[in-house]
């Protein structure tokens, strides 16, 4: 539920780290943009010695949202943040690399290339459970 | 030690994980394991049992749930690549079990609730082990997708180096990613060459593949044929350094092309 004046998390190395949206494309009367939709959106903040700056009018697409997304087998996704990842008018990331999860969804609305630089989820379980299984069990008694 | 009953045990481990890692049960979700269940080796593409990148799964990386039932099997999963958990069945024995089988499973299953922690872990570790939940056929199903897979990739591969393409790769990802099998990587010098160079391929796919591919078909600088289990990536040289996508996928196993050691005519 990304619309006009929201703030979001940037999902990429490119340097931007606080996009406002400003605008929801391809929805001329959508309220809001979902996991998928493209956004214009201007840095607020960025990191220095990136390319990109402060206040630079950027494109995105939307990776994940708090507002929980509904699949057709009846699974519920819901993420903590809302974030982005930059491209650039060909549709092509600004940053090489893509953190954390990202859905499915991404890959049907033709962004197979944010999914193929996105990390393996796979290896972020592994290092989960090897985290689990080094807390002390004691402590879970009550 | 005071000793924790299973139940207690099992919920207070949900509340701690969703507590702390509420970012990424999505991703448990998600996954459903798609990827733990099956690794390929390259030379037979016959699938083993559960490895992670040499991790054998086991309950000791999540003991909270091991003990809670005979059989785990995630809820949600629609995958035959899903592996299940189950006590009394190894890898090489058949799926169907015996009479006496069964009811020392149920035996155990009764004597669940009265066993502490500790036995219960000796228990594991003495049946314990990862198994397919599926039979034979899925698995020889398997394999025969993936090797239509590589030919397709391989097919395309070619059609690339037909149109004079460098570097032209082909990387198994299958065992690293759950959205795909094979990634063909190849550079163009040009972005009229990366448009012949995607027609070619895509008139091979709907001759001899019958496929088409998704996603947008604009000249760009990184074009990008997403044909469900092989994934072509065509880059300008700059792209394809900026993006590097063999570092990224380093683990994943290169196929050797025969016409590229062949001489050229």
């Amino acid at each position: 539920m990304i619309q006009p004046q929201t703030y979001l998390n940037v999902a990429d190395n490119s340097g931007a780290k606080k996009p406002m949206c400003i605008r929801i494309l391809k929805a001329s009367n959508r309220k809001y943009a979902n996991i998928g939709n493209v956004i214009v959106a201007v840095v607020k903040e960025a990191v220095s010695n990136m390319p990109l700056r402060k206040s630079e009018i950027v494109r995105a697409v939307v990776v994940r949202t708090c507002k929980e997304l509904k699949r057709d087998n009846g699974m519920i996704i819901q993420f903590d943040d809302n974030a982005a990842v930059v491209i650039n008018q060909e549709g092509n990331p600004k940053g090489t690399r893509v953190f954390g999860p990202v859905a499915r969804e991404s890959r049907e609305s033709n962004f197979t290339k944010i999914v193929s630089l996105a990390p393996e989820i796979l290896q972020i379980i592994i290092n989960l459970l090897f985290q689990i299984e080094n807390t002390p069990i004691n402590n879970w008694n009550d | 030690m005071p000793t924790v009953s299973f139940h207690k045990r099992f919920f207070a481990f949900m509340s701690h994980f969703l507590v702390s890692h509420t970012n990424f049960i999505m991703a448990v979700a998600h996954h459903n394991f798609l990827s733990l269940g099956q690794q390929c080796t390259l030379t037979g593409l016959k699938p083993t049992a559960c490895h992670l990148r040499g991790e054998h799964l086991s309950w000791s990386m999540w003991p909270a749930f091991s003990p809670v039932k005979n059989t785990f099997r995630n809820p949600s999963v629609n995958n035959r690549d899903a592996p299940v958990v189950s006590k009394k069945c190894e890898l090489h024995k058949p799926r169907a079990k015996s009479k006496a089988d069964m009811e020392q499973e149920e035996d155990v299953d009764v004597d669940l609730s009265k066993l502490n922690d500790e036995e219960l872990d000796a228990l594991f570790n003495e049946y314990g082990e990862v198994v397919r939940s599926d039979g034979e056929s899925s698995s020889s199903l398997e394999v025969d997708e993936d090797a239509h897979s590589l030919a397709f990739a391989v097919a395309l591969a070619e059609a690339a180096y037909e149109v004079k393409a460098a570097e032209i790769k082909v990387l198994h990802v299958k065992p690293l990613v759950y959205w795909t099998r094979f990634f063909v990587i190849a550079t163009a010098f040009s972005r009229p060459q990366i448009d012949a160079m995607g027609k070619r391929m895509r008139d091979i796919a709907e001759e001899r593949f019958k496929k088409i591919p998704s996603g947008d078909l604009k000249p760009n600088s990184w074009m990008l044929l997403d044909y469900g289990d092989v994934v072509v990536h065509i880059f300008l040289p700059r792209e394809r350094t900026f993006y590097n996508l063999e570092e990224f996928y380093g683990n994943a196993a290169v196929i050797g092309l025969p016409f590229l050691s062949q001489v050229p005519r």
